[in-house]
């Protein structure tokens, strides 16, 4: 695939901490890092997936490109502006670019909307034509997502909708003022995986029709395989390993990585599955600010470095990087430094 | 004998519009010490066949024909006083979800202790605490965990919490109903793992329900799958995904990403699922079949056997293996 000549997204460091006020009793608690140094790049017209259990701050990581949040360190620009001191015009502006789709359908939607209210209200907050042009625009979207005729879905409410047409709707409403970057958290996870695959190739239709560049935030491997040009591992609020969505996961680096593929049941596969075994049974005790993030569960990880010292992202070769001290470029396949 | 044979179940709910038949005709055995795993998209019936199973259906739930014969004694004949005897200490059950299933307010080890003492009345309280000791390091609970209250648990500890509990009794039968669908994958890994081995070293039979056909596969000897109440295909577990014969099935399995392997563009299922309400005469599927032809949509399809171990439900299926 030929996306990728010109950045279009760019996290730098971010920090994201919430500050935990503790309860009536105690006069602090404490806080809660979700988000620790974490640098990303997106290329426009690329499908960039972010992979990570509950908790590990891919969807703070989402919510901060969406400016639905503000992060305490770092940058975030969005087509070479800096987009966390945006204010007003800009601000706005900014919003009609940047789209986002939840997870659940079933309360992203106001209940109280028709399917064509909640598809042209973007239109009307952002001013953007008048009701003959809304109309078309309504409809074209409509049908671009399977809501076709449009006519039968229009003036429905989404009580009156199945899952993957609510996610549709959804969908939609999101297009409708041509984003350049979509954030697609957990677009699926409330899905059936025949209605899911819908979903998935609707996204990619999407991106070869417009162009439009994608953060699908998602907890399974499998999903961001299929969809996605490359894949940043995250770990408690930690970027562990980066890459292109095969080489990631065909030839995982970071023990983290390679143990999420050892938990993963082999469906579909008959041939001799490779096991890495690096995951500790039982958790060893370990600071969770110092040194790696997985020293804790991590079997190959060595005192006294890995647990004193927090390992830096290191380029594996070509766009593969990782966040361990000791993984080593190259493997069984002989890929790893091709791409 | 097998210990659990099912024949011809249907049931179904009283709803305003009608009755709605969630689970139509459906039969299977399962042996002692075997799994076997029902899997399907939400509203095949799945969880209500479960239910049903352990006589636990909501009041507006009725089971409508069938027989459920449980080690040769069928359990739809007993009274709600036999049937309570069944229960746990017969057939244990896991919820969906089944972390939000222990109370709040009592130590985990009171509650198991307490499923303990309610079956068995005998037995005294000294003895019920050092049986949950032993649960407890069965599922792999660190024992100076023992006296905490279900909130100071991880997501994963509940779950292990509660299949401790389900083995308490000693059934000969557990129901899973979607086990580890809240939880993450590489706690799902070792609970499932688990599982495994549990059931290895009891010679407990499994029921698992699951919506992910990656653990089905990975982890039951037979597998059923349902479609809008009904069973479609059931066999083996190799045979039934290395030859699936019913187009959904087909379907299903085109439709999930793999994680290694040939990378294939996936194949969504068009349409929905059909009312369940007021069921259409023939196949059910024939309206997102593929392969259906006008006889489908008039004639219900009759089970075909393609191996003795694995058999289909489909007109289609018949007529390829007899060309």
């Amino acid at each position: 695939m030929d996306h990728g000549k010109e950045t279009i997204l760019e996290l730098e460091h971010i920090v994201k901490r919430y500050i935990n006020k503790g309860s009536f009793f105690s006069t602090h608690g404490k806080d809660v890092i979700a988000l620790n140094q974490v640098s990303i790049r997106v290329m426009r017209g690329e499908i960039f997936g972010l992979v990570g259990e509950s908790g590990s701050g891919k969807t703070t990581a989402g919510r901060l490109i969406a400016r639905l949040e503000e992060p305490e360190e770092g940058e975030i620009y969005l087509d070479g502006n800096e987009i966390t001191a945006l204010k007003g015009k800009a601000l706005r502006e900014f919003r009609r670019k940047v789209q986002m789709i939840f997870q659940d359908p079933y309360q992203s939607l106001n209940p109280q909307l028709s399917v064509f209210d909640a598809v042209s209200e973007p239109l009307i907050i952002h001013k953007i034509g008048n009701a003959e042009a809304r109309k078309d625009s309504v409809w074209q979207a409509m049908r671009s997502v399977g809501l076709s005729p449009p006519d039968d879905f229009a003036h429905r409410y989404p009580h009156q909708l199945s899952g993957g047409q609510r996610q549709r709707v959804a969908i939609a409403r999101a297009m409708i003022l041509k984003p350049e970057f979509v954030v697609a958290d957990e677009p699926t996870s409330m899905l059936d995986a025949s209605i899911s695959a819908q979903i998935f190739n609707i996204l990619l239709e999407m991106r070869e029709k417009f162009n439009v560049s994608f953060l699908f935030i998602t907890h399974s491997l499998a999903a961001a395989r299929y969809l996605c040009d490359r894949i940043a591992v995250i770990y408690r609020g930690n970027l562990v390993e980066m890459g292109p969505g095969d080489e990631v996961i065909e030839n995982p680096k970071h023990p983290y990585t390679q143990a999420l593929i050892d938990a993963l049941p082999k469906f579909g596969y008959s041939g001799e599955v490779k096991r890495y075994q690096t995951l500790l049974r039982a958790e060893r005790e370990a600071s969770e600010y110092v040194g790696c993030p997985f020293f804790g569960r991590c079997k190959v990880a060595r005192r006294p470095k890995c647990g004193s010292e927090k390992p830096p992202l290191k380029r594996l070769g070509g766009s593969h990087s990782v966040t361990c001290f000791y993984a080593e470029p190259g493997d069984k396949t002989g890929s790893g430094g091709k791409k | 004998m097998a210990l659990l044979v099912v024949e011809n179940l249907s049931v179904g709910y009283q709803t305003q519009k009608g009755y709605l038949h969630a689970v139509e005709g459906v039969s299977f055995s399962l042996g002692a010490g075997k799994s076997l795993g029902f899997v399907g998209e939400s509203g095949c019936g799945k969880t209500t066949l479960g239910m049903a199973l352990m006589r636990l259906l909501p009041s507006n739930g009725l089971i409508r024909e069938g027989r459920i014969l449980f080690d040769g004694e069928d359990l739809l004949q007993k009274t709600d006083e036999e049937m309570r005897q069944v229960r746990w200490q017969g057939i244990a059950m896991i919820f969906q979800a089944a972390m939000n299933a222990l109370n709040p307010v009592h130590r985990v080890i009171d509650q198991i202790a307490e499923a303990i003492l309610t079956h068995n009345p005998s037995r005294d309280k000294q003895e019920a605490y050092e049986q949950t000791r032993g649960l407890f390091q069965l599922v792999g609970l660190s024992e100076d965990r023992i006296r905490d209250y279900p909130h100071q648990y991880s997501g994963g500890m509940k779950q292990r919490a509660i299949i401790a509990m389900a083995l308490a009794c000693k059934p000969k039968l557990i129901i899973a109903d979607e086990p580890t669908t809240a939880l993450d994958v590489l706690v799902q890994d070792q609970i499932l793992e688990e599982t495994k081995s549990l059931q290895r070293e009891f010679g407990i039979s499994i029921i698992y329900i699951s919506h992910d056909i990656s653990i089905v596969a990975d982890l039951c000897h037979d597998i059923a799958v349902m479609y809008a109440g009904q069973l479609v295909e059931y066999g083996a577990t190799e045979e039934v995904f290395d030859s699936p014969m019913h187009p959904y099935t087909k379907a299903l399995l085109s439709s999930y990403p793999t994680l290694i392997g040939e990378k294939s563009r996936l194949v969504p299922i068009p349409g929905e699922t059909p009312n369940l309400i007021h069921l259409p005469p023939g196949c059910l599927f024939c309206d997102r079949c593929t392969e259906a032809r006008v006889s489908c949509r008039s004639n219900p399809p009759v089970w075909l056997e393609i191996t003795p171990t694995h058999k289909v439900l489909c007109h289609q299926c018949g007529k390829h293996c007899g060309e």
